[in-house]
């Protein structure tokens, strides 16, 4: 390891001609990276990353890119840090832009001091604080292609940000080492054009410093990658989905996960067919989940409704984003919760998992399986499209936390002291006890109509009230089972924040800065949002005066739920909602609790 | 001890109708077969027809209207074992379930799905279905012929269709097609012709109408294009094909449950327990970065 002193200097034999007086440390810093769709920006994100990741920094990466392939206004940022932070920084420090628009868009959103790389290949710009290179030329000639401007890019910047260049090569190496070809080979050189020419332009070299941190041994990962391991480390061995933005990377990944451990994931035609295989499946006797977003959610609304009518048990993933219909496929939003606490006609028992971070969604979707079976019910885990995608670095996720438990479920020994196999039974807590078909013996009749016991039709009053009381019921027994709320911040604390999902992110910023100005506040993180937990969110906005319930939807939707069931705390509830498709940064939910107050 | 499970409940069918040759013929054909009660597992949709599991010991899945097929599959994949059944009717399978139902021919699971087909939707009282003749019900939509469009998929599947005049005919073919997905050969699609006594009593016309294409001397169930405009030739002709109108000439094991599970346990019977899966997913988890 390097010190940290040593790199705030500049290396030996880099104080070329365009050397800086002094870099301008940085403890905390946001580089944007805007093009076209297709010019690299997410590599060049990705590779950032990558090296501060090595310098021990805490990472944060969030991309803003349209619903196409090629063409359209994409950016990325990245955020490195000496502090946890899981959001977005509220202003930019440096902006690598490869078209006119990507200025435009990011100017707007740079510190004082900011800085802006640009390609120069097609247009000049006359702004203070900013050097062009026309990367695509540079490249173009010697490699043959201008597509490895973006990692030329990378090295200017590497020269701007004073990186160490061993370590800024090795980043190069570990993403395309394993490329094939002379990838490795041509982007190497690439980095070092990059780097020959910000380091012979005056003002560029060293003009920043990135400090070092100590945040070692942790992963770089992303909430979909999360849902998937823990899938996998939760015993869920049959996977049904259908691609959607921005669900579709739990497929992927459960595609490359799942076969070694006798698992199957399967491409259905539609999402009408990804639950109800699911159903099947489990039926079956596997353990399933299926990953979708809103308009997939509203096809699986039918299937989740027959799996909550037959006691079926199945996970469903929603990695929610912008609404109504399609909205913005790649955008950010927090507003299918309304539609998950009612989904389906008639009623039927569900659960709602809320995890806050990647590490929270992999435990939690290893809980989702357990509660799923052990209850024979739908679980449905809600993540929003920035928990889904951004990466940010998270504890090692650990595999002998996880257990196994999958309720009433019959083994052939057990039946066989049987005199009788009712697949709904009435019982204690509402569930049945359950055998796959296969067990020698024994068949069980599984019907989304109302049914007695045995599974047969039925349309008896006194059953009928028994069933319905049955299944309900479970969402009252099961309440001691269900993920716990957290609470962050002094408990003398007056001023309340409610949240769920990635925005613990910038309330935990949030939390950080008031405390520094001397104002305490007390943080409730909802992890189950339905049955809503008024045995955890009582007690709380009893110990505060004011609660701000932070969301990302336009009305206010959990908010709403915490009024219906707790309606003597309505007057201490103030709502902080965004609606524009975009994360909160932590000043902005401050900027909205001193106007409220 | 025997432990004892649901028992079957009495048809709600009317006297006559078509759907009681197809449950005599399932169960003739798993008690040939020799298929233990709780290794079969039948897949029932929405409409008379799909209550057909309700009338025999065996595990059952009363389904969601049109999506039995999915459900099927499902079961399938998890434990390529069981032998699955799907049961269900024409509205059911050529109008809702139309998608799943093109898709059970390409994915080719090894599962029998047989569409009870009698051209109006009974249960809700007589409506034109997908299959109604023109002039039916006021309906003015030509007939859907489920066969042409199953001979149009190339897959290795086994097609045919029966007709409940014909309990006989019936149960060799439904015998046929379960031993077809018994040996992983792929999906089974068997349309029978199931009049409806009460709003649509077919039972003469048919009889007059079907034709054993098994019969004709150019009869050849691997060849597509021959079928094809056999039953073609035949639809024009106002007659009604019957027999097996498909089946893949070399014996492959070409099931989707043969191709996505790896080892003799599927997920279903995988052991999932974290103990004997640590070393594996630690392994997984070490190589992220």
């Amino acid at each position: 390891m390097t010190t940290p002193a040593a790199r705030t200097m500049p290396m030996p034999g880099e104080a070329g001609p365009g050397a800086s007086a002094q870099p301008l440390e940085l403890a905390d810093l946001s580089v944007m990276i805007g093009g076209q769709g297709g010019d690299g920006t997410l590599t060049v994100s990705d590779l950032l990353g990558r090296y501060f990741r090595k310098r021990g920094l805490y990472v944060y990466t969030s991309r803003n890119v349209l619903s196409r392939i090629r063409g359209g206004h994409a950016d990325a940022s990245v955020r490195g840090s000496r502090d946890a932070v899981a959001a977005v920084k509220e202003h930019v420090d440096v902006l690598v832009a490869f078209d006119k628009e990507a200025i435009e868009l990011g100017r707007t959103e740079l510190e004082g001091h900011g800085f802006i790389l640009y390609d120069s290949t097609t247009f000049q710009i006359d702004l203070p604080n900013a050097a062009g290179f026309p990367f695509a030329t540079l490249v173009g000639g010697p490699l043959g292609a201008p597509i490895f401007k973006n990692t030329a890019a990378y090295g200017a910047l590497s020269v701007l940000l004073g990186f160490d260049p061993t370590m800024t090569r090795a980043v190069i190496e570990e993403r395309f080492k394993r490329r094939g070809g002379d990838a490795l080979e041509k982007n190497l050189k690439a980095l070092e054009i990059g780097r020959k020419a910000a380091l012979e332009t005056p003002g560029v070299p060293n003009r920043f410093s990135v400090l070092d941190g100590d945040a070692h041994d942790l992963i770089l990962t992303t909430g979909n990658q999360a849902v998937a391991l823990g899938f996998v480390m939760g015993g869920g061995r049959f996977f049904a989905g259908y691609p959607i933005t921005p669900a579709t990377e739990v497929m992927e990944y459960l595609q490359r996960y799942l076969p070694a451990f006798n698992g199957v994931v399967r491409q259905a035609e539609d999402e009408l067919a990804a639950v109800n295989m699911i159903i099947g499946a489990s039926y079956a006797g596997a353990r399933v989940m299926t990953s979708t977003s809103g308009p997939g959610l509203g096809l699986m609304t039918e299937g989740i409704g027959h799996a909550g009518a037959a006691e079926i048990p199945i996970v469903v993933a929603d990695c929610a984003r912008v609404g109504p219909s399609t909205g913005q496929p790649t955008r950010h939003e927090q507003s299918d919760l309304s539609h998950l606490a009612n989904l389906g006609h008639g009623e039927f028992p569900r659960f709602i998992l809320a995890p806050a971070t990647p590490e929270d969604a992999f435990g939690m979707t290893a809980q989702a399986l357990n509660l799923a079976e052990r209850w024979r019910l739908p679980v449905i885990l809600l993540l929003d499209q920035a928990l889904c995608q951004n990466t940010t670095t998270s504890k090692r996720f650990d595999s002998t936390q996880i257990h196994v438990d999958r309720g009433n479920r019959l083994t052939p020994e057990m039946v066989e002291k049987m005199t009788q196999y009712k697949v709904y039974e009435f019982s204690e807590n509402g569930v049945s006890p359950f055998a796959p078909p296969g067990t020698p013996g024994i068949w069980s009749e599984v019907t989304g109509n109302e049914h007695d016991e045995w599974g047969h039709v039925s349309v008896n009053i006194p059953n009928r009230n028994r069933m319905m009381a049955k299944r309900m019921e479970k969402m009252v027994k099961a309440r001691d089972e269900l993920p716990n709320c957290r609470v962050f911040g002094p408990a003398q604390a007056k001023i309340g924040l409610i949240g769920f999902g990635s925005t613990s992110g910038p309330i935990d910023e949030v939390q950080r800065l008031l405390a520094g100005r001397g104002v305490p506040t007390r943080y409730l993180q909802a992890r189950t949002l339905y049955p809503v937990p008024v045995h955890e969110i009582d007690p709380f906005l009893k110990s505060v005066d004011v609660a701000y319930i932070i969301e990302h939807n336009y009305t206010g939707q959990f908010a709403r739920l915490v009024r219906e069931t707790m309606p003597w705390h309505h007057a201490k509830l103030r709502s902080i909602l965004k609606y524009d498709g975009h994360t909160f940064r932590a000043p902005e939910i401050i900027a909205k609790i001193s106007e409220a107050k | 001890m025997v432990t004892q499970s649901a028992k079957p409940v009495p048809p709600i069918w009317c006297p006559g109708c078509g759907d009681f040759s197809v449950l005599a013929a399932v169960k003739r054909a798993a008690a040939d077969l020799k298929i233990p009660i709780h290794d079969l597992v039948l897949v029932g949709g929405i409409g008379c027809s799909g209550s057909i599991h309700n009338f025999i010991e065996v595990n059952g899945i009363h389904a969601l209207h049109g999506r039995l097929l999915a459900q099927a599959v499902g079961v399938k994949l998890s434990n390529p074992q069981l032998t699955v059944v799907a049961a269900g009717g024409d509205g059911d399978g050529y109008a809702i379930g139309m998608g799943h139902f093109i898709h059970a021919f390409k994915k080719n699971a090894s599962i029998l799905y047989i569409v009870m087909n009698n051209e109006t939707y009974g249960l809700t009282k007589g409506q034109a279905s997908p299959t109604s003749q023109l002039g039916f019900e006021g309906n003015v939509e030509p007939p859907f012929h489920s066969i042409l469009t199953a001979l149009s998929i190339p897959a290795p599947n086994f097609i045919a269709r029966t007709f409940s005049g014909d309990p006989k005919g019936m149960t060799a073919i439904l015998t046929e097609a379960i031993r077809f997905n018994r040996e992983g050969r792929g999906f089974a699609f068997v349309e029978d012709l199931s009049p409806c006594v009460t709003y649509n009593d077919t039972y003469k016309l048919w009889r007059e109408k079907v034709l054993d294409v098994t019969k004709l001397p150019n009869y050849d169930p691997s060849n597509r294009k021959v079928m094809f405009q056999i039953c073609l030739e035949a639809i024009e002709e106002g007659r009604i094909p019957i027999g097996v109108l498909h089946r893949p000439k070399e014996v492959a094991q070409d099931g989707l449950e043969l191709k996505l599970v790896k080892g003799p346990n599927g997920p279903a019977r995988t052991d999932i327990s974290v103990e004997p899966n640590l070393p594996a997913y630690q392994k997984l988890l070490a190589g992220l970065a």
